[in-house]
């Protein structure tokens, strides 16, 4: 579980992106966060594992305030939140399974990291979650060879490997055809319901969110503007994200 | 004249009358130049002869083609100081442009301006002066010219790969840092595949680029094929002199073909 309370961050001296936001990520849940393009909603997801750093509040995970660790502390903590990319962010002239090792790195020593050094468990690891999203045959393929939604579960693979609580998922379908986004949002769906994960995921389609969401943040202008179960989301409130 | 006309015209005038503007300008430069240097633009008339003197003289002949293995030999050594210059210099331009690159290098913008200043200053002094330089503190011999082009390689490359890593997707690094990857890790394991193709690419034009400058270098160090091409040049041996051109207008070439090759295999 992440809770966040009373989160803020200031661009500038009197323009907030995110103004007291307090929100509870509950495990097993898939909670999408959507509203309108630049509401605060990547400053909010980034926030989550420091990724970019906010002004005042705290997260708390796992019993300790992310914002209050120091340098080792706040790597431990992302060794435990994984993250899915709009654009994938994978290194694409390596390969699939090297792509998806990456995420062992956190785990390892920087020189048994940088001479990719993996154990054998950790390379059956690897291919079994490029199996488990569905990429088994293509283990070998360098990444750039890749369609965007094979890319894209390359990027769920990988996070998968730190084996993390929490799964921060930005925009993980913009760049994507919509079955290949309904191939996505399905294995981000089954991740949280199979292995009680922590599921963010930002989003710009309601339709989407209703589908795959059990929980809905609405963010506008830096401040929460809905924040329940996805039953709850109707019209008057999609307009009240959006207005 | 319809208004259209009238604009069409006025339009092409303009443009007329600054490509006359322009071509005035680079002959009065020319002619104010020739002037203060007083030189005669009727001996341009001249030009064909000399280059028949030259096609006359530096032709290789039979008792030139007897030099070729010391020719040959003295082209090796010169290509070899060419390689160990460029890649002694690529590896030490690597990890000062990591150091240098805005988006993954060290934060102290001090650091990243020194970096810079420093390449710039390597790049700036032309190769002779460099040469004349090294000459004098490290005497006639390979090292002196292989310390030239390292010089040059280096202010050269530190910049071309600063340039090269700083289009670098900064995203991805914040994948790795997310990941909880260490520096290094993400320097090997993300910057170095990314960027490893633009690298070779400039390592094998600095390659290229060393053999060329090695005639020079090598002139003023009184090494490999440049001093060569002096002692024979200076003996009057031009058939001599020109097959030493001639096969170093080979090597390079021959580098250039081999280099688009690897070029395309590695990418």
């Amino acid at each position: 579980m992440i809770q966040v309370t009373n989160l803020t961050k200031y661009y500038s001296a009197d323009k907030a992106s995110l103004a007291d936001v307090s929100v509870t990520f509950q495990p097993g849940e898939v909670t999408a966060i959507i509203g309108p393009s630049g509401a605060g909603k990547t400053t909010l997801l980034r926030s989550l594992n420091q990724l970019i750093r906010d002004d005042l509040g705290t997260i708390l995970f796992n019993d300790q305030d992310v914002r209050q660790l120091n340098r080792r502390g706040l790597k431990q903590v992302r060794r435990k939140i994984g993250m899915v990319f709009q654009n994938y962010n994978l290194i694409e002239p390596l390969t699939a399974i090297e792509n998806v090792l990456h995420g062992r790195l956190g785990e390892k020593g920087t020189l048994a990291g940088m001479l990719s050094l993996y154990s054998q468990d950790e390379k059956d690891q690897a291919l079994g979650l490029l199996s488990e999203v569905g990429l088994g045959d293509f283990c070998y393929q360098r990444c750039h060879d890749l369609s965007g939604g094979q890319k894209q579960r390359v990027g769920i693979a990988r996070a998968l490997m730190q084996a993390p609580d929490v799964l921060l998922c930005d925009e993980p379908i913009a760049s994507l055809d919509p079955k290949s986004a309904m191939v996505v949002m399905d294995i981000l769906s089954r991740l949280a319901r199979t292995k009680k994960m922590t599921v963010i995921v930002n989003l710009h389609q309601v339709d989407v969110a209703r589908t795959y969401a059990d929980h809905i943040v609405g963010i506008n202008q830096g401040r929460v503007a809905f924040d329940a179960p996805v039953s709850a989301l109707d019209d008057w409130a999609v307009t009240q994200i959006y207005r | 004249m319809d208004q259209q006309t009238t604009k069409q015209w006025a339009f092409f005038r303009r443009k007329h009358t600054r490509l006359f503007l322009v071509l005035l300008s680079a002959l009065m430069l020319y002619m104010g130049t020739a002037s203060l240097m007083n030189f005669q633009t009727r001996s341009l008339l001249g030009i064909g002869s000399g280059f028949a003197w030259m096609a006359t003289n530096f032709v290789p002949n039979q008792a030139s083609l007897s030099l070729l293995p010391a020719i040959l030999y003295q082209l090796w050594r010169t290509f070899l100081i060419g390689i160990s210059a460029a890649t002694c210099a690529g590896v030490v331009a690597f990890l000062l442009a990591l150091m240098g690159a805005r988006n993954i290098g060290c934060r102290v913008t001090l650091v990243r301006v020194v970096i810079r200043g420093f390449a710039s200053v390597l790049r700036n002094v032309p190769i002779v002066a460099w040469a004349m330089i090294l000459l004098f503190s490290f005497k006639q011999n390979d090292l002196t010219g292989f310390l030239a082009l390292f010089v040059m390689n280096l202010g050269f490359l530190i910049r071309a790969f600063i340039e090269t890593i700083e289009d670098f997707d900064g995203d991805k690094v914040l994948a790795l840092k997310a990941t909880g990857a260490t520096y290094g890790q993400i320097v090997v394991q993300a910057v170095l595949p990314e960027v490893s193709v633009p690298i070779v690419e400039w390592l094998l034009y600095m390659i290229e680029n060393n053999i060329r400058d090695a005639t020079l270098v090598g002139l003023l160090t009184g090494t490999g094929i440049g001093f060569l091409f002096d002692l024979y040049y200076k003996g009057l041996q031009y058939g001599a002199a020109g097959l030493v051109v001639l096969v170093i207008a080979i090597l390079v070439i021959g580098i250039e073909l081999s280099a688009s090759k690897i070029g395309r295999v590695i990418a």
